[in-house]
């Protein structure tokens, strides 16, 4: 840490030293260097002796010598060295290479002398024994390192002197109860400390973690909670980790907002409905602790957590709490209510959210209003009204606007004119899934050539409304009266599939094999992988891989091939499982 | 077939035919004979089950040919309904060639770095792996698997059984050859797979009869070292390498901390090893810390020591002559000469601490430490790879296993697959 850090300051030093312009001009510094660089230490040493034989005090030399011998596990050779560097010229550098080299010589004597003599000049120091006691770890001596830290601490006198080095070596002790007091020690003296403090306690095995979770329970400071919240966030608990925080005293003491601000920091990472939750929870607090409009702004942002979550109840609350709230600022104000129009959509609240969303439209900015709108029109599409969805985005002509337009003249059964506005709508729209939705509705509508089918569209309808018994049933009455190669195999093929996902495993092997046995090619290969997908969630590997390998064998250049392929190295075990 | 004898056949100088006999079988030697190149440069869209749909040919009865150095060590197939059934199951990119063709690239073989070497039997290949090791955390496995390379599993009891006879390839991976569970003991205290892994050797040794865990491995460490003397194929990476010469080397000396046997390990340990009776290294310095995950300093990277750890760098695969050194050349087939380091318990090997004779295969230019290294011993061969996952570079306790179908040209597992069919090659014969 520290004392690693003034290594690497002296090594810096030594390199900008006058003795750099001559490691250029191919002095044997210059040329100690060059065969360090190359790893031959034995040779580095050697010209490292020769710089020093004419100058005993010369430290980028000691230094250089140390490099070099340290990876032969020939440092005690340096003794004498050290040594007659430490007459002619003491000082820190060479105290701290005194006690590195005493310490591998496993001469424990001699390394507290020279760390009594370094401390003597420099009383009020941390580093002569955090250098020691560096220098034991190296040599995997940690009782040496802690009696080490001890001893700095009781010259010191600080109760909290090099509480952080003494934390690192309880925790490898595995003494938790001793590594929360250090640590926590570490952090009140120096919050910088937290993200070493979390980097070294983090480490723990899980089997560890409620040990020392409990310890820090136990110790009860704002910093220890502190600490154990941030373990807790780190470990994949994020909801446990604001709730410890929140309960703990630290959370009520005069420092709250900082602990609250720094755990807040550090819920980072994928947004979960944990994640979004406690996220939600801590803003919540945070809020309280602030005032005006910037309390307003977090009890908004604690909403828009909530609602994320999914805890529609929550952000309700904290909705009617910014409504009361004399400081929002009208654009606050917006954003309440657009979070608001979200969480009743959520509920399936449309007409609250239509008459909401209407009176704030005007205070919206564009963006906002055109996200706000697509998520109304989307509801309506689900509750069934067509029409008001339409009406809705009629004015929109953004690509995710087309997306949602095209499925309403889907559901219409005007295949032709929702086939152009999807494929105007364009492969990258919205989300993944509806994307990829979008891309295999185009494939079907593509093999139909109809230019209308209310059937179609009522089938599809039933599927956005959540009815898939219904749509499976309309389909395969379409696809029955309508020829394979006119997309009679790929509306089975999407039967089977929907069969599939009912857990209809019997019924939809029918479909899929009716398929495969179909003069369409393509649709064959997919209702194939379709097939093998079935078989192998169902447990029937053999069959599975019988299914794929004649897939692969049947329709070498299909689309499915490298799925199917990988498909089939998981069914063989070539893969691990997903 | 013993590595020495094709080494000294090759040296000899003889480009045999290896379907000059196979010929009535597969009507090969006729013009209307076609066969599969299986080219193994960037155009080869599965580089790895490429090993497998060879390994199957040989495993089928029929033969197949290893073009060294020739489009980044090409095979030669028998073009019959089998393998070109294999192929398109797999995926593996095939070019059916004719007879003009195989004769051209053969002049071209002849007269380059290049060499064709028969391929005539699949090995029979054993893991070294306790019963209920999870497939996924050896590389090992990982690429057998994905490959479809059959093997089987072996551990301690069938070792010391004098099971090895039934093999002619044996892998080993993370084991600890010096009974000290990869020195987690203490690092990992109350982990239920560290518990588990101590129960399980430990109720091994009980079985077999041995005092402690440490002196069980040691026991199997000897069985191993016997089954390269007579004439075995040995892959070992990860900790497996560093800690099977450990075992073979400390007969006369205690190695292993007291939480392995009861014991501490004896301070002048380094000084009392044999390392005679090593397979690669020598006077190499042991760790003599209980808590610290690292052996001894023949490891170059020491990644679990926080002082000592090097960063990771790329290694170099060397360029052999193909017909005065056949072995090394197939070990070292790839499509790629730079690979990108990865870190295992043990990464790499001290060039310091290699013994005369070992022959290093591939190294970091510029660094102090090999790779790659091969050597032979009695009548058998011995190969080491440093790290753990050549596509996991810095493999923790826990991380997600490697998924192959989406490394399907890895250079790193390359070299452990070229390692499999290695044994396959056959002897060529001497001219007079």
């Amino acid at each position: 840490m520290r004392s690693a850090a003034l290594r690497a300051l002296l090594m810096l030093l030594a390199a900008a030293s006058p003795l750099a312009g001559q490691f250029r001009s191919g002095s044997d510094a210059g040329r100690a260097l060059e065969l360090e660089r190359r790893g031959d230490y034995a040779g580095a040493a050697q010209l490292w002796r020769t710089v020093l034989a004419q100058h005993p005090d010369d430290l980028p030399a000691l230094l250089g010598l140390e490099r070099a011998l340290t990876p032969q596990n020939r440092l005690g050779e340096m003794i004498p060295l050290v040594q007659a560097a430490a007459r002619a010229a003491p000082s820190a550098g060479v105290w701290g290479i005194a006690i590195r080299v005493w310490t591998a010589a496993s001469s424990p004597d001699s390394a507290r002398a020279a760390v009594e003599r370094w401390s003597a000049v420099e009383p009020t120091s941390d580093a002569p024994f955090q250098e020691w006691g560096l220098a034991a770890m190296s040599q995997r001596d940690r009782a040496t390192a802690r009696a080490a830290y001890e001893l700095g601490r009781a010259r010191l006198g600080r109760a909290n002197a090099l509480a952080a080095e003494l934390g690192q070596i309880a925790a490898l002790d595995a003494d938790y109860p001793l590594a929360a007091r250090e640590w926590t020690l570490a952090l009140e003296a120096t919050p910088g400390y937290r993200p070493s403090a979390m980097a070294v306690l983090g480490q723990i095995a899980p089997a560890d973690r409620p040990a020392l979770l409990e310890a820090l329970r136990v110790h009860g400071s704002p910093q220890a909670e502190r600490i154990a919240a941030g373990l807790m966030a780190r470990w994949g608990d994020p909801l446990g980790a604001v709730r410890r925080l929140l309960a703990s005293a630290g959370a009520r003491g005069p420092d709250r907002g900082g602990l609250l601000q720094e755990l807040f920091d550090d819920l980072r990472g994928t947004a979960t409905v944990d994640l979004n939750h406690a996220r939600g929870l801590l803003l919540e607090a945070i809020a309280e602790r602030e005032q005006g409009a910037r309390r307003s702004q977090r009890r908004l942002q604690a909403a828009q957590a909530y609602a994320d979550a999914g805890d529609q109840a929550a952000a309700r609350r904290m909705l009617g709490v910014l409504a009361q709230d004399p400081d929002a600022t009208p654009s606050l104000a917006a954003g309440a209510t657009s979070t608001l129009v979200t969480v009743l959509v959520d509920e399936g609240k449309l007409e609250e959210a239509d008459r909401r969303f209407l009176e704030l439209r005007g205070a919206l900015n564009p963006e906002e209003s055109q996200r706000m709108s697509l998520r109304l029109a989307s509801g309506w599409v689900r509750a069934g009204r067509l029409g008001r969805a339409d009406t809705l985005i009629a004015a929109d002509s953004s690509v995710e606007a087309l997306a949602v337009r095209g499925r309403i003249q889907l559901y219409r059964g005007d295949l032709a004119g929702a086939a152009v506005l999807l494929r105007n709508a364009g492969p990258f729209t919205g989300d993944r899934l509806a994307a990829t939705g979008r891309v295999g509705i185009l494939g079907l509508l593509q093999v139909l050539e109809a230019d209308s089918s209310p059937e179609l569209g009522s089938a599809l309808f039933k599927l956005e409304r959540r009815d898939s018994a219904g749509a499976v049933k309309a389909l395969e009455a379409l696809a029955a009266g309508t020829e394979p190669e006119r997309g009679g195999s790929e509306l089975m093929l999407l039967a089977g599939r929907l069969r599939s996902g009912l857990g209809e495993s019997s019924e939809a092997e029918r479909l899929f094999r009716a398929v495969m046995g179909s003069p369409a090619p393509a649709s064959a290969a997919a209702a194939a992988f379709s097939l093998g997908e079935m078989q192998l969630r169902d447990g029937k590997r053999p069959e599975a891989i019988a299914t794929l390998e004649q897939l692969l064998l049947a329709h070498p250049t299909s689309a499915v091939i490298p799925q199917a392929r990988r498909l089939l190295d998981v069914a063989r075990g070539a893969v691990p499982p997903v | 077939m013993k590595r020495r004898d094709l080494l000294r056949a090759a040296v000899a100088g003889v480009v045999a035919d290896p379907f000059a006999r196979a010929g009535r079988v597969h009507s090969l030697g006729s013009r209307r004979a076609s066969w599969l190149l299986v080219p193994m440069d960037d155009r080869q869209s599965d580089h790895l089950k490429a090993y497998g749909l060879t390994f199957r040919v040989l495993e089928r009865g029929s033969r197949a040919e290893w073009f060294l150095n020739y489009r980044a060590g090409s095979f030669l197939l028998p073009s019959d309904s089998a393998t070109q059934r294999d192929a398109t199951l797999t995926g593996v990119t095939v070019e059916p060639i004719d007879d003009g063709r195989v004769a051209e690239i053969r002049a071209e073989i002849a007269q380059a770095n290049m060499d064709a070497v028969p391929l005539e039997k699949a090995p029979k290949v054993a893991v070294y792996a306790p019963p209920n090791a999870a497939p996924w955390d050896d590389a090992v496995t990982m690429a057998l698997q994905y490959a479809g390379v059959s093997f089987e599993k072996i551990w301690d009891a069938e070792v010391v059984g004098d099971g090895l006879r039934n093999y002619d390839w044996l892998h080993l991976h993370h084991e600890d050859f010096t009974g000290q569970y990869s020195k987690f003991y203490l690092t990992y205290a109350g982990s239920p797979w560290l518990q588990e892994m101590v129960d399980r050797n430990q109720r091994m040794s009980r079985q077999l009869g041995f005092p402690s865990v440490p002196a069980q491995k040691k026991a199997v460490a000897r069985r191993i070292g016997a089954f390269v003397e007579g004439g075995g194929f040995l892959f070992a990476m990860c900790t497996a390498t560093e800690t099977l010469d450990l075992a073979l080397a400390s007969e006369n000396a205690d190695i292993a901390a007291s939480f392995a046997d009861g014991s501490p390990m004896d301070p002048d340990a380094s000084a009392k090893m044999r390392w005679e009776r090593a397979l690669a290294f020598q006077g190499a310095r042991l760790e003599q810390s209980p808590s610290l995950a690292s052996y001894s300093d023949i490891d170059g990277h020491q990644v679990n020591t926080p002082d000592r750890r090097q960063p990771l760098g790329a290694f170099t695969l060397f360029n052999f002559s193909a017909k005065i050194d056949p072995v090394a050349t197939m070990l070292v087939q790839n499509h790629r000469q730079v690979i990108p380091d990865f870190y295992g318990l043990t990464t790499s090997f001290m060039k310091s601490a290699l013994r005369p004779g070992v022959t290093v295969l591939a190294d970091e230019p510029g660094a102090p430490w090999a790779k790659y290294i091969h050597g032979e011993r009695g009548q058998g061969t011995w190969t080491f790879l440093g790290g753990h996952d050549p596509e996991d570079p810095q493999h923790q306790i826990g991380d997600a296993p490697t998924d192959l179908s989406t490394h399907p040209h890895s250079p790193g597992y390359r070299l452990i697959l070229n390692n499999v069919l290695f044994p396959a090659a056959k002897k060529k014969e001497l001219k007079t």
